[in-house]
């Protein structure tokens, strides 16, 4: 573009220092820059006061780096987070066909028309009580918390409060706890010992009703409860209230059924 | 009518082009949530949000402009209402940093002040600076001053318009100097250049009054 000089005017003093920033960062468009230059080349105090401002960039650009860039702690992601990455795109998202399918067993699909429609109703949208659930409770990420330690340990971590069921002693025994996510809403996350294998039990709070219920429905004591089987799991979600709980287990479903039943008595019994 | 190998050549070409800004989105996460673990699980699912809408991205624009707009709707969604903001700089802890710098290097922060004060700066306290900020202010500046991002592209991340990205990294930059000093200043003995203060740039109003003078 052409710098038309009849309309291109000095800045004044003031303007100049208040749009120091934008032309240092080379921002202004050609004309503002023509104006700003045409000020400095006349203005001794501004010269000084924009090549100061332009040192304190400089250095404050130089110190934010070696803060905050590579090759510092704070601007390096561990490794990892690298690998817990690319291990989490490696589970995500197949294409939407081959999720809705895969949990229908084909022998299903050939006995049942109406079976089919009804898990496959069950597994549209967000599954996040299911696929995330698993997966998280999949990699046995380390807890953060032992048994011992748990009581009020939540307090404060989430916006809600996870009642925690207390199953009946001998089936399942709390190992701990962490913090956890289903989607991007904060979950807590409690792993339990089984005499064979182990449960992990995701709490959160849906007020909205955000999440599907996925899966068949069962009734279980006064409750009713969705069962999944997925991946090799199978997977009870129930709500109390506002709250969700979400168990993954490798049981099968009539043992996973007594579970549910204890930890329902147990956290009803509780309030 | 499905190819299965379509989705490995998607996810290899989201790790080829998204997985190695890692780095510096690790590194603004860390200081928006200010510890590690909530650092790294924002990162995750800012690169597993990425993933899933990777249909939504327009290939040989800015990726790494398009992550850190997903990081920072991510942290807002999600991780803002329970991070507990701190301000960090208390008075026992300034007071500890400013016994490291003593009167008699005065004479020479005379000659030479912003090349002596920033020289001075340890990186913890940069750090630290950088998170006494409010969260809007710290973000603008690791946009631009550590990132390198345009007014443009700092615009379309945080999803506000130009003249709020000048005003907030305006006042943004100056409260960061002022943190600064507040840990690398014995009172009285260097004092910043401190002028302006709270006034932002009003560039429309001047493009205004430049165009009818014009």
């Amino acid at each position: 573009m052409r710098i038309d000089s009849t309309v291109t005017a000095a800045m004044d003093c003031r303007e100049l220092e208040r749009s120091i920033d934008v032309y240092l960062d080379g921002e202004f468009g050609e004309r503002e820059r023509a104006e700003a230059e045409a000020h400095l080349a006349t203005c001794t105090p501004c010269r000084a006061m924009a090549d100061r401002q332009g040192a304190v960039r400089l250095a404050l650009r130089a110190k934010l780096r070696e803060a905050m860039a590579s090759p510092a702690a704070a601007g390096c992601a561990p490794p990892h987070l690298r690998a817990r990455v690319r291990t989490s795109l490696a589970h995500e998202r197949r294409p939407l066909w081959r999720r809705v399918l895969q949990p229908v067993p084909v022998a299903a699909v050939a006995a049942c028309a109406m079976g089919v429609l009804v898990v496959l109703a069950g597994h549209r949208g967000d599954t996040a009580l299911v696929d995330d659930a698993i997966r998280v409770h999949h990699r046995a990420l380390p807890l953060e918390v032992d048994a011992a330690a748990m009581p009020g340990w939540f307090a404060g971590k989430l916006d809600f409060h996870p009642a925690l069921p207390h199953f009946a002693g001998a089936v399942a025994r709390l190992e701990g706890a962490r913090l956890s996510n289903l989607r991007e809403w904060p979950a807590a996350y409690v792993r339990y010992q089984l005499p064979r294998g182990q449960a992990g039990l995701f709490i959160v709070d849906d007020p909205d009703r955000r999440f599907d219920t996925p899966g068949r429905e069962v009734k279980v004591g006064p409750q009713v409860v969705r069962v999944v089987n997925a991946r090799g799991y199978n997977v009870a979600v129930w709500r109390q209230d506002e709250i969700v709980y979400s168990l993954v287990s490798d049981l099968d479903e009539d043992a996973l059924f007594k579970l549910v039943q204890a930890a329902q008595a147990e956290a009803a019994g509780g309030r | 009518m499905f190819d299965l190998r379509q989705n490995d050549l998607t996810r290899d070409e989201f790790q080829e082009l998204a997985l190695k800004h890692i780095d510096p989105l690790y590194s603004a996460a860390l200081r928006l949530t200010k510890n590690d673990r909530d650092a790294e699980d924002l990162v995750q699912d800012t690169f597993l949000r990425a993933y899933r809408f990777f249909d939504k991205f327009e290939r040989g624009t800015n990726i790494k402009a398009w992550l850190f707009k997903i990081l920072t709707n991510t942290f807002i969604n999600r991780y803002r209402r329970s991070v507990k903001e701190r301000n960090i700089v208390e008075g026992s802890e300034r007071d500890a940093v400013h016994e490291r710098f003593v009167s008699r290097e005065a004479a020479e922060y005379a000659a030479n002040p912003e090349q002596y004060f920033f020289d001075r700066l340890l990186s913890d306290d940069v750090l630290k600076a950088v998170d006494s900020l409010p969260i809007d202010f710290r973000m603008v500046v690791i946009l631009a001053d550590l990132q390198e991002f345009s007014y443009k592209e700092i615009a379309e991340i945080l999803d506000v318009p130009v003249g709020t990205v000048m005003s907030r990294l305006y006042r943004g930059r100056r409260l960061l100097q002022k943190a600064l000093a507040s840990y690398a200043v014995v009172s009285g003995v260097i004092q910043l250049p401190e002028s302006e203060d709270g006034e932002s740039i009003d560039l429309e109003t001047y493009r205004r009054r430049r165009g009818k003078s014009a």
